[in-house]
């Protein structure tokens, strides 16, 4: 089951990039509609695709993947848009585009797994350490929403949403506990912390006004012949989006890094709750960028990963899943709207994308370096800061985000190196 | 007086504090929406472009492509990937008004093209 979801989706992902219906990453989606209307070549297309996403994949989704066992969706979408640009036009692009996209998802889960298992037979095993690297995101997620208020409306304004969420967050680990009939309902400290914070970032957001004196651009009926395509191509799109929250569900995939940690946690609730946050701060990036360039994202604006975590069956999590992409693109012209009219929520969601890579990138970096610790007091720490430190000198830096996670990793295969030469003594596991 | 907008649509204030800090009294730097600041290259109201995002091309450069034209625009680094001097000079030559980049490299790439257009 699980293969079967992950290599349709592999194919379909593939076959929609091969067709410039959808592809993933953002930065490619504007080049698209240059190759289809022919001012690009195929290869330059390729050639984008290739440099745009294989760092990433490379550099960011693997590592995230590997230590919580969860794979992130940036490794297999990013990929399927990378065999989707390479393969060539018509018939024969589509079937090899899907073969190719299908066994891609498929050797993604089984090499994810075999990395792991490999790591299991290592002579020190690091996995246990390794996942302490989620421990400060799984901690610290419910900070972003102050974060994002920050940066929109100042310090002062942000720090005040950061002690509002910080209250809730104590009162309810006091008196978050419920009885209702026999059954205790315990609320979440950390979600409740996050939701509270959310509704204040919402409500400065909303209560923006429109600039009087902007120049106004409307975005539809400039692009009327690009809305009109994405929405023939619905269908397809639907069953795109239905087997990422099949897939999600089953817990194969997660669509951030954050919610992955928290999945790979077991906490649903939080995962589903960050999950929706990034969903609102991808609404006005797709909605604009789907718009302008007629091609749409195979996840969409990112709210099938809410009903793949909220919905446990996969089945019914698929026609969920179908029914809100589909939903998605019927009102991109009213969502483009509703961003003319309230500015604040398209910065605001501008400011999400910007404030969650920032959190990222100190929890994971911080995680990495604790993990690293774990695996080798002192040592771990030494080489993660180093790394850390000459990545960003670097000509060809691996995302600053990573870089915790593949430090991690790096010091685990290390110790197992220094073992073997008889450099390093395990410290006693608990 | 070079007249600089930074449209898309990470780290805008940061983004702006260091070409007015690179451009002290010889730039103008307005930070509006992507497609705001798009609009104001095609108008003629601004001179030069400047987004991140974290491809360098999509939250960064999507609007500026959809209303300018590709031939305009260039994304000088990417994630794992900054271009050479050499080459983001050549596109700054080529006549492109736009540029995207992360906003990790925000710090490298800037400058260098604040030097050639400051020329």
């Amino acid at each position: 089951m699980k293969y079967i979801i992950i290599a349709l989706m592999g194919a379909l992902a593939s076959i929609l990039a091969n067709k410039g219906v959808a592809v993933f990453n953002d930065g490619l989606r504007p080049i698209v509609p240059e190759y289809l209307e022919g001012r690009m070549s195929k290869k330059a297309l390729a050639a984008t695709s290739f440099a745009l996403g294989f760092g990433l994949v490379i550099g960011f989704g693997i590592p995230v993947s590997v230590a919580a066992n969860i794979i992130l969706i940036h490794s297999i979408l990013l990929g399927t848009d990378i065999i989707g640009t390479w393969s060539p036009d018509g018939k024969k692009g589509m079937i090899i585009s899907g073969a190719v996209g299908a066994l891609y998802g498929v050797g993604l889960v089984v090499g994810l797994k075999f990395v792991v298992d490999v790591f299991k037979m290592l002579p020190v095993n690091f996995l246990p350490q390794l996942g302490i690297v989620s421990i400060p995101i799984v901690a610290a997620f419910a900070t972003f929403p102050a974060l994002v208020v920050a940066y929109q409306y100042g310090v002062r304004n942000g720090f005040i949403t950061l002690v509002l969420s910080f209250l809730v967050r104590r009162f309810t680990q006091y008196y978050g506990k419920f009885k209702i009939g026999s059954a205790t309902v315990a609320l979440n400290p950390e979600g409740m912390a996050l939701l509270v914070g959310m509704v204040i970032m919402i409500i400065y957001a909303i209560r923006e006004k429109p600039d009087p004196n902007a120049e106004a651009v409307d975005l539809v009926s400039l692009f009327s012949d690009r809305v009109k395509k994405i929405k023939k191509n619905v269908p397809y799109l639907a069953v795109m989006g239905g087997l990422i929250s099949a897939g999600t569900s089953m817990l194969i995939i997660a669509g951030d890094p954050i919610s992955l940690n928290l999945l790979s946690k077991g906490k649903d609730m939080e995962a589903a709750l960050t999950a929706l946050a990034r969903g609102i701060g991808f609404i006005p990036l797709v909605a604009t960028t789907a718009i302008a360039t007629g091609v749409y994202g195979p996840a969409g604006m990112t709210f099938v990963f809410v009903v793949g975590i909220l919905i446990k069956n996969p089945i019914l999590a698929f026609i969920v899943g179908a029914l809100v992409i589909t939903l998605e693109v019927m009102l991109l012209d009213f969502i483009a709207k509703f961003l003319d009219k309230f500015p604040g929520m398209k910065n605001c969601g501008d400011n999400i994308r910007t404030a969650m890579s920032k959190i990222l990138e100190v929890a994971l970096l911080v995680g990495g370096m604790m993990a690293a610790n774990a695996m080798a007091p002192g040592l771990g720490l030494f080489i993660v800061v180093g790394l850390y430190t000459l990545n960003k000198v670097s000509k060809k830096p691996i995302v600053d985000m990573a870089v915790g996670p593949v430090g991690a990793i790096f010091v685990g295969i290390l110790i197992n190196i220094l073992y073997v030469v008889g450099l390093y003594l395990p410290a006693v596991i608990k | 007086m070079v007249k600089i907008v930074v449209g898309g649509q990470m780290d805008k204030d940061r983004v702006a504090d260091i070409i007015k800090k690179i451009g002290g009294e010889k730039v103008t730097v307005e930070i509006k929406s992507d497609i705001q600041a798009a609009m104001a290259i095609k108008t003629k109201q601004a001179d030069y472009y400047f987004g991140a995002c974290n491809t360098g091309g999509g939250g960064a450069l999507a609007m500026a492509i959809a209303l300018l034209g590709m031939p305009l625009c260039a994304t000088v680094s990417m994630p794992g990937n900054i271009r050479s001097e050499s080459e983001i000079l050549k596109e700054i030559e080529a006549g492109k008004k736009a540029f995207g980049f992360t906003p990790q490299h925000a710090e490298q790439v800037i400058p260098i093209i604040m030097k050639k257009i400051l020329n």
